[in-house]
């Protein structure tokens, strides 16, 4: 029961964040480093937001998504933008942009551990396990963004307007989408993805500026998982990891040792058998 | 005149690909462009339809190699060649893609759907989208299908209803018979004559000239970047010499 709860949270939270990394991969070829950066910097919003200034916990998560996604689209302009065509450059600046964030948290919060407190107190008791209603709360919220992404991508024109830009570039822009500007608006709604995932999550965990590396590990081995680009394989791919860590954790004796290191066992397994993942899509060569 | 092109050049790096090409077409025509591999007759519609400028934009923003394109390109009246792609469909200038690519994850619905991304209005869509349906009722039988597993000739009305959707004025069709079995061809062939009739202009690209030239109303034979001859399909069948090394015939 206890590697259910826990599988079903760290897969909800990685489903969330791999799918915004995917879909700003596949839209505009970017490869953020600083995506699970922006994860963090919504944390300790709220942080400030809730527990310094005072503000109803919601409040402060809705207020720390706005200004996590505000960052995210500077970001974007200025940094990413300009250079956008040169992957490999990309690359690096986000990298150094992960690492602004963390030097930034360090200086303003320090290196203590911060914590926030739960949005509802509290817990029950199931098949004799201690629940708490904040997991309960994270795994529904976490659940209802899911859906209402899914409804986004799936029924809209904006979302029909990213899948075509994410499938085929050059043609999307032949029914008259515009790519630009549509890697903006996706950059926004990956980021924040990576917000809301750092606000539903900010309660179950303790704030460090270090926070940010862990889950990018985590996130990446989803997405070569889940092949590069693909929503319904990151999703996939969350769960399984996500399972996969709990059931370590909790049968092998100090397995918590041997988290991170199965994540990337993961990662060079499926590189080695199966680079294009689950559900990857094979790169069609351009003429 | 609909479009005219006038002078126009396009080079990669030291490539040149088209080479002071000059041609027009005028509203309800059917035009083709004829002529061997690599003659410049698809760079000449990625030109038009503004891709080759889109390609140099991201190709300056990498410093990939460089793409040069000059001359003017006047669609309905207005200089076009500097407007980036997804402001030419707006425009009513659209290109039907070499290769058909469809977008292969997506329904044929969706596939569809896509090409009316302009249009505001669903009910117009939708009319437009019925008469899609009216020339290609295999595209509705296979809505709700991936677009990935559809036949290489269903594809290929995909890829031209797609490009309906958008509305045209202008329809540029680049080698829509590439791969298809004889049968399919002359089908696809009778469709677009079909969306002609319509009063939907179309300058078509095509290798397959004993087909082409029964149907279009003028032809420009096109190589290495130049038009080396014009004329209807009869006048060009009789120039021995075009015949046997241009048309291979």
């Amino acid at each position: 029961m206890n590697i259910i709860i826990t599988g079903l949270i760290t897969g909800s939270m990685l489903a969330l964040l791999a799918i915004g990394f995917s879909l700003i991969f596949g839209v505009a070829r970017i490869v953020n480093i600083a995506h699970t950066a922006f994860y963090m910097v919504a944390g300790y919003c709220i942080y400030v937001l809730s527990v310094k200034l005072g503000l109803h916990p919601v409040l402060g998560m809705l207020i720390a998504v706005v200004v996590v996604t505000v960052f995210g689209l500077l970001a974007y302009k200025f940094l990413i933008d300009p250079i956008r065509e040169h992957e490999a450059a990309v690359l690096i600046a986000t990298i150094a942009l992960a690492m602004i964030f963390q030097e930034a948290m360090l200086l303003i919060f320090t290196g203590d551990y911060l914590t926030v407190s739960a949005l509802i107190e509290g817990y029950f008791i199931l098949f004799g396990v201690k629940i708490f209603y904040q997991q309960v709360l994270t795994f529904g919220v976490v659940l209802v963004l899911l859906a209402v992404l899914w409804f986004l991508l799936m029924k809209t024109k904006l979302g029909l307007a990213i899948r075509s830009t994410a499938e085929d570039r050059e043609v999307a822009n032949l029914m008259g989408m515009n790519d630009s500007q549509l890697a903006m608006i996706t950059m926004g709604i990956s980021v924040a993805l990576a917000g809301f995932t750092g606000a539903v999550i900010a309660p179950l965990t303790v704030l460090s500026p270090y926070m940010w590396m862990e889950p990018l590990i985590l996130m990446m081995a989803v997405v070569v998982l889940g092949g590069l680009g693909s929503i319904k394989g990151s999703f996939v791919a969350a769960y399984i990891l996500g399972f996969t860590e709990a059931l370590v954790v909790f049968l092998i004796p100090k397995g918590a040792f041997l988290k991170g290191s199965v994540a990337l066992s993961i990662m060079i397994l499926v590189l080695l058998l199966r680079p294009e993942g689950l559900f990857g899509i094979v790169f069609e060569e351009e003429r | 005149m609909l479009l005219e092109i006038d002078h126009l050049t396009v080079r990669y790096e030291k490539a040149v690909l088209v080479n002071d090409l000059s041609l027009c077409v005028d509203t309800g025509e059917l035009v083709s462009l004829v002529g061997p591999n690599g003659a410049g007759k698809s760079t000449t519609l990625r030109a038009v339809s503004g891709l080759v400028a889109w390609e140099r934009d991201i190709k300056r923003r990498s410093t990939a190699g460089d793409i040069f394109l000059e001359g003017t390109v006047t669609f309905n009246g207005e200089r076009i060649d500097q407007i980036p792609a997804h402001e030419i469909v707006q425009r009513g200038l659209v290109l039907c893609p070499e290769r058909r690519r469809p977008f292969r994850e997506m329904t044929v619905r969706e596939n569809l759907l896509a090409g009316a991304y302009l249009q505001k209005d669903k009910k117009k869509s939708r009319e437009t989208l019925e008469k899609v349906h009216g020339l290609f009722p295999v595209l509705n039988q296979r809505s709700p299908q991936i677009a990935g597993t559809l036949s290489g000739g269903e594809q290929q009305m995909l890829a031209i209803g797609r490009a309906f959707m958008s509305e045209p004025k202008l329809l540029c069709i680049d080698e829509p018979s590439t791969g298809l079995a004889p049968l399919i061809r002359r089908e696809v062939f009778e469709k677009i004559a079909e969306i002609n009739r319509l009063g939907i202009t179309i300058l078509l690209v095509e290798q397959e000239v004993s087909l082409v030239f029964k149907m279009s109303c003028r032809n420009y034979v096109l190589s290495s970047g130049k038009v080396i001859a014009q004329g209807t399909g009869q006048q060009l069948l009789e120039d021995e010499l075009l015949r046997k090394t241009y048309l291979g015939l």
